[in-house]
């Protein structure tokens, strides 16, 4: 009976995680994801990020998956070009509901996700009055200290629902940024290689983030002096392609494939914090086969410098 | 009336007395383009030794440094704090008020 299960469970999600955790996301910097965050030399940067997922898979299993988290970053200034930064997510709730042959079944878990760990350099800087430009690579490692043989009633939890894969990955690319006083730009291109235990791993991934910040209040700094704080509206731009799960010495076919999402928010930034707010919204999406899909993603959130 | 002249006069000796004494300096600073980056250069200035107060006017990407009674800022240590910081310097000048008292010292 639990071979069944396990087998209706197989073709689940490979993205949560990564999109979350990896680089998930310096300036005023992105909501969706941490790369371009901005860190002075001997300056710490936190984030705290809510986030609340809802995907769902087409087919006679109608699944869906419910994943409510909190996204934790850490940055600190080695020297004025070189950051260092720690991320790892909590999930408050990650629940699987599927029908299964024995009817509607409900699985889920909580707890401490991966690591991961990276650093950014800032190889071209070109400052201005009032603006700037730089492009940063970035590479960094997610190690296993999530749970990756987390069980309930029905025995072993499927290893995408996990809330670690139990293996080493690693990820590298290049992040810029252009800011002016009056909008900001920022992009990365980013490649994970993801890590085999067990029998198991998530399929790589490659990715191209974007995301524009408009200042709409103060909307003209014009005789005001001191530095006030800003209201930003966003929209960002994440373009995502993972290839298949291995399972064993196989592939999970329905598993990986590419996807586009759109996230318009507001961001409001002060001297030393930042509120901010974004809803990722699906506008392409090309699963392979019965691949689990997203519908929305939620991030809610600060950021505090000390 | 001989009242508020004298009020006058105290208030403007106040004033001239604290402009001798604070030394004010102001930093041309070029990529500053938001509230969350003069935070760096406020922290990293607050840390040179004698500086009281930093302001950053971002729409003029200017900052104004008062410094203790007879401390000096002078333009590497301002340099320094605002590389640190992840900027860069592009101009540096006492302010002309302090610049006539020294000169008149």
């Amino acid at each position: 009976m639990h071979s069944k299960l396990i087998a209706c469970l197989k073709p689940l999600l490979v993205s949560g995680l990564i999109g979350f955790v990896g680089i998930p996301a310096a300036q005023a910097a992105p909501n969706t994801f941490n790369t371009a965050l901005p860190v002075a030399k001997d300056e710490f940067i936190w984030r705290e990020q809510l986030v609340v997922r809802e995907r769902s898979g087409s087919g006679a299993t109608n699944r869906n998956v419910s994943v409510r988290a909190v996204g934790n970053v850490l940055g600190y200034g080695i020297t004025p070009k070189l950051a260092v930064f720690g991320a790892v997510p909590y999930f408050i709730d990650k629940e699987l509901d599927v029908t299964t042959p024995m009817g509607r079944v409900e699985r889920d878990t909580d707890g401490f996700g991966d690591i991961s760990l990276f650093g950014r350099y800032t190889l071209y800087q070109n400052d201005f009055t009032g603006g700037t430009f730089r492009v940063s690579p970035v590479f960094g490692f997610t190690a296993p200290t999530g749970d990756d043989n987390d069980r309930d009633g029905f025995g072993e939890l499927p290893r995408s629902l996990q809330t670690g894969d139990g293996a080493w990955d690693g990820f590298g690319g290049v992040v810029t940024t252009y800011q002016t006083l009056q909008y900001q730009m920022d992009a990365q291109v980013l490649y994970r290689e993801n890590g085999r235990h067990d029998g198991f791993a998530r399929g790589d991934e490659a990715r191209f983030d974007a995301s524009l910040q408009y200042r709409i209040w103060p909307r003209s700094l014009k005789g005001v002096s001191g530095t006030p704080g800003f209201v930003y509206a966003l929209l960002e731009s994440n373009l995502i392609h993972r290839e298949r799960d291995e399972i064993g010495s196989g592939t999970d076919a329905n598993s990986g494939g590419t996807q586009w999402l759109l996230a318009p928010g507001l961001q409001y930034v002060t001297r030393s914090w930042i509120v901010e707010g974004t809803v990722q919204l699906p506008v392409v999406e090309d699963p392979n086969s019965d691949a689990i899909q997203d519908d929305y993603i939620v991030r809610v959130g600060f950021r505090r410098n000390f | 009336m001989k009242v508020r002249i004298a009020l006058l006069l105290v208030s403007l000796m106040v004033s001239v007395t604290s402009l001798a004494s604070e030394p004010e300096y102001y930093l041309g600073v070029q990529g500053v383009a938001c509230p969350y980056c003069a935070f760096g250069v406020e922290k990293q200035l607050n840390k040179v030794q004698g500086v009281k107060s930093v302001i950053v006017d971002i729409g003029e990407s200017r900052v104004r440094v008062t410094m203790d009674e007879s401390a000096v800022l002078n333009e590497q240590q301002a340099r320094q704090a605002v590389e640190d910081a992840g900027f860069s310097l592009e101009s540096f000048s006492q302010t002309e008020e302090h610049r006539s008292t020294d000169n008149a010292q």
